[in-house]
């Protein structure tokens, strides 16, 4: 019997509105260790696929395998050791942050909230060090710091429970090339030290096929059916 | 691009630094100095005269009765010759003390079921909502004198009557602002990290609404003010003795008649003023708690 | 085309710029007495027909010079320096010359997300045709009507979508739809503010071919249009711009030919070719550390922190020389060749 994937997403519909599902019959799996990338263009419903993997988005119809375990229940209901087993940081830094939380608190948070209160001095100091983030910053909210400033906690934010998986939902596209580089670094750092596997969601081919260790088209995912822009383009991603 | 040493560094003084918009800034820096003398000068006269005066604000004396403005009596005195200056003040205290409960329970209220109602979703938001609405559509005043009614009268029941009729407006905005909240990658990003519905919705959506919903319980307070005076003037809501300014206020309508403009005027100032302040106050409030006002630095 | 601006009486030959930016700085007072130097004197002209990108990461100060040229910077910000387009000086004009001479007449601003920039509840020819009537002389129904077609078929907007409310567009349509608003005032000077953020490769490509067909395109007056293009997006820069100004904590520590920056021989500051050996397609390294607050800079070169080859030289401000300021640039094959194609006219210099 083959390697079990980590993560397998077969024939997954979802959307916000069930008459016009943003992602329609998707299908896509990454093995332990492995890095997917997955190439759409913008509103494509790459994010919405992105949301699902990440157990934050109920699918309409699909089967999702974490371990070879289907998953029947998605955000609060799942249980909670299935949904900090993937980590899962957004394109916009701006919203992916609570505004009233100190960088520190940002990336404690999931320790506290999973009661490992305790482990909170130790990882917040290291994960701070992986990411490149000075201990002055550590001290700010986040309208006090810069986008990328701001990125880079919330990387450590999904790293602090070391998950399995790794998601990146266009995690780069609003950053400068060093910045980028920096946090890329930091996630492969952090994949080589436990094994994690990625799936890194963009439209940057250049990015994807350096970063990654195998790409797919959004076209090829969601095989034949067209999920891709018709033309009235539904907002969905955000 | 010139070889010549940058003159703009040094900074301080050497160099012609221009400034942007100072004048409307100023506008709004007297607008808020003056609401806030205001409100200090309300808070501290109902805090301090009555306990300070010697004077008693119902003694009566029939023979001085309503006197025009003086300097024995600088707002003039009532019908039944008491004080009108320390009328106001106490009755000001009365309704200051009756729209601070009734803010503060409406307020209360109006978090727990908006928020509820926000982050529940489904059919417990559909159910909750719906009883708001009834509940709207029916005149605030008209809710308010039956509850006044089913009690005798006094301060309890006014603010009861006030707060019951005035949460709903809070559940509104905080449920709003909850729902806007709750699709954000940021309570994704908690979730994901193993919060529970309990902690998201305590640590992540509460303190986030709560300023809107301390704005909204600070307009409250004239409003609750300007109902108690309404409830009062009607004669159901305080007793008819205390000086409330709803009651002052009632009882100069048969002097105004005559020409005796002093005891309607002074208790409608004592309703109007502080109202005004208070809401300039808020106003300035409102506009610091925009987060979008607090990073206009650009970075 | 009656040009409503004036690129000046006196003598407009190719080599006039449109934009000409002589010591600007703009800092912002905090609270508590902190000052923020969000912008350190930055000189740059822009000449018609001209690109110049200005690249930066994200907090260097880059958004902070674009409103400051059009006037938008908020109250607790002070201006020093001056930013002549045309006759007229952007940061000593009053709001209602900047309203009624510069916004859409002398600048024209393509924003960095269309779909914000549009009004959501009006149709795309509804909104072309009040810009038209604001900003151009055409009057009558009918006139303002062509005009607007005219608007959107100069970007290829298709006239079927006209119709339609911004959230029927698709993102490229929409970016389409903002910069015929952007067109339609016949403004000598484009301003683009990170047109691109956001947008799929293809998209991004096609965005900046159709601003660079602008560019080169003819303008009123028989000259070209400059563009100031601020971004973040290296590919986008090289795909478009003729010079490059790199910006590093407020400051601009580059000034250079695009051609010779991102192909041979290559930025000549320490932090340029670190930004470009950043990319995915070059040596995908980060620059270790991260730039400095603005509030709080170092006396001397502020990048020195994170440079490699950083000495004691590097405590002292650097001067500014040949468009680069930096104690110890990498060397540079041909400092003649350098002087001789690079066609920046402001090289000249006084």
């Amino acid at each position: 019997m083959p390697e079990q994937p980590l993560l397998e997403l077969r024939a997954v519909t979802a959307g916000y509105d069930r008459r016009a599902p943003a992602v329609r019959n998707a299908s896509l799996t990454v093995a332990p260790g492995e890095a997917v990338g997955l190439l759409g263009p913008s509103g494509c419903g790459k994010s919405t696929l992105a949301r699902v993997a990440a157990l934050l988005h109920r699918p309409d119809s699909g089967t999702l395998l974490l371990d070879g375990a289907p998953v029947r229940r998605w955000r609060h209901r799942a249980p909670r050791a299935q949904r900090t087993t993937v980590g899962v940081v957004f394109q916009q830094p701006r919203l992916s942050a609570d505004p009233r939380l100190r960088l520190t608190d940002l990336i404690a948070e999931p320790l506290r909230a999973t009661g490992r209160r305790e482990d909170v001095p130790d990882r917040v100091a290291e994960l701070a060090a992986a990411v490149g983030l000075t201990p002055d910053l550590l001290g700010r909210r986040p309208h006090e710091v810069s986008d990328g400033q701001l990125q880079r906690a919330c990387l450590a934010r999904a790293l602090v429970l070391r998950p399995r998986l790794l998601i990146c939902d266009e995690m780069t596209a609003m950053l400068d090339a060093s910045t980028t580089a920096a946090l890329v670094a930091a996630v492969e750092d952090y994949r080589t030290a436990t094994g994690a596997g990625l799936l890194a969601v963009g439209h940057d081919h250049t990015l994807l096929k350096r970063w990654c260790d195998r790409t797919v088209h959004w076209d090829d995912v969601t095989s034949g059916t067209s999920g891709t822009s018709l033309e009235p383009s539904v907002p969905s991603a955000m | 691009m010139t070889c010549d040493a940058p003159a703009a560094e040094a900074g301080t003084g050497s160099t012609p630094w221009r400034s942007y918009g100072t004048k409307r800034r100023s506008t709004r820096t007297v607008r808020v100095r003056v609401s806030a003398a205001l409100v200090a000068v309300t808070v501290l006269a109902v805090l301090l005269v009555p306990p300070l005066a010697q004077l008693d604000q119902q003694a009566v004396d029939l023979a001085a009765e309503l006197q025009p403005p003086s300097w024995a009596h600088p707002f003039g005195t009532d019908d039944l010759g008491r004080d009108l200056l320390l009328r106001c003040v106490y009755g000001l205290r009365v309704s200051l003390l009756v729209g601070l409960v009734a803010a503060l329970v409406a307020t209360v209220i109006g978090t727990a079921v908006g928020a509820a109602a926000g982050a529940l979703g489904g059919w417990a938001d559909r159910c909750v909502m719906r009883v708001v609405d009834t509940l709207s559509s029916v005149p605030h005043l008209l809710l308010g004198i039956f509850i006044v009614a089913l009690f005798r009268p006094g301060v309890v029941p006014v603010a009861v009557s006030v707060a019951a009729t005035h949460w709903l407006s809070t559940a509104r905005i905080v449920r709003a602002e909850v729902l806007s909240l709750r699709s954000r990658p940021y309570i994704d990003a908690a979730v994901s990290g193993g919060a529970s519905r309990w902690r998201v919705a305590v640590r992540h959506l509460l303190p986030a609404v709560l300023p809107q919903a301390a704005l909204a319980a600070v307009l409250m307070v004239p409003h609750a003010m300007w109902h108690e005076s309404a409830l009062s003037f009607l004669g159901l809501g305080l007793p008819a003795h205390m000086a409330s300014l709803g009651n002052l206020v009632q009882s100069a309508r048969s002097s105004l008649l005559a020409g005796q403009w002093w005891p309607t005027l002074f208790p409608g100032l004592f309703i109007i003023v502080p109202t005004l302040a208070i809401a300039g106050l808020a106003g300035a409030w409102r506009e610091r708690i925009n987060p979008r006002r607090r990073s206009e630095l650009m970075l | 085309m009656g040009h409503p601006s004036s690129i000046g009486a006196d003598a407009v030959t190719e080599r006039t710029p449109v934009l000409s930016v002589r010591g600007l700085s703009v800092r912002f007072l905090m609270p508590g007495g902190r000052r923020v130097a969000a912008v350190t004197d930055a000189h740059f002209d822009v000449a018609p027909g001209e690109c110049l990108a200005l690249i930066g990461e994200s907090g260097c100060g880059k958004s902070v010079l674009a409103s400051a040229l059009l006037g938008l910077l908020p109250a607790n910000a002070q201006s020093a320096g001056s930013a002549r387009l045309g006759g007229l000086d952007l940061l000593t004009a009053d709001e209602k010359t900047l309203g009624r001479t510069v916004r859409g007449r002398l600048i024209g601003l393509v924003p960095q997300s269309p779909a914000a920039h549009l009004t959501p509840v009006r149709t795309i020819r509804s909104q072309l045709e009040e810009t038209v009537a604001a900003l151009t002389g055409v009057r009558g129904r009918a006139a303002v009507r062509a005009a607007a077609r005219a608007a959107a078929e100069r970007v290829a907007f298709p006239a079927g979508h006209l119709d339609r409310h911004p959230h029927e567009l698709s993102g490229g349509l929409a970016q389409r739809a903002a910069t015929a608003l952007a067109l339609v005032g016949d403004a000598p000077l484009l301003l683009a503010d990170e047109p691109t953020t956001g947008l799929d490769r293809d998209l991004v490509d096609r965005t900046v071919d159709e601003l660079r067909r602008h560019v080169d395109a003819e303008t009123g007056d028989g000259t070209g249009r400059g563009l100031l293009m601020i971004t973040h997006d290296l590919a986008a820069a090289e795909r478009i711009a003729d010079r490059v100004a790199v910006m590093y904590a407020g400051r601009i520590v580059e000034l250079t030919d695009a051609r010779r920056f991102f192909g041979s021989p290559g930025p000549r500051h320490p932090y340029s070719r670190g930004l470009l050996q950043a990319l995915p397609d070059r040596a995908f390294t980060p620059i270790p550390g991260m730039p400095p607050e603005l509030g709080d800079l170092p006396g001397g070169c502020a990048f020195a922190p994170r440079c490699p080859r950083a000495t004691g030289a590097c405590a002292a401000l650097p001067p500014v020389t040949d468009g680069l300021a930096c104690h110890h640039p990498l060397p540079a094959s041909g400092a003649e060749e350098l002087r001789s194609t690079t066609p920046a006219p402001e090289n000249a210099r006084a």
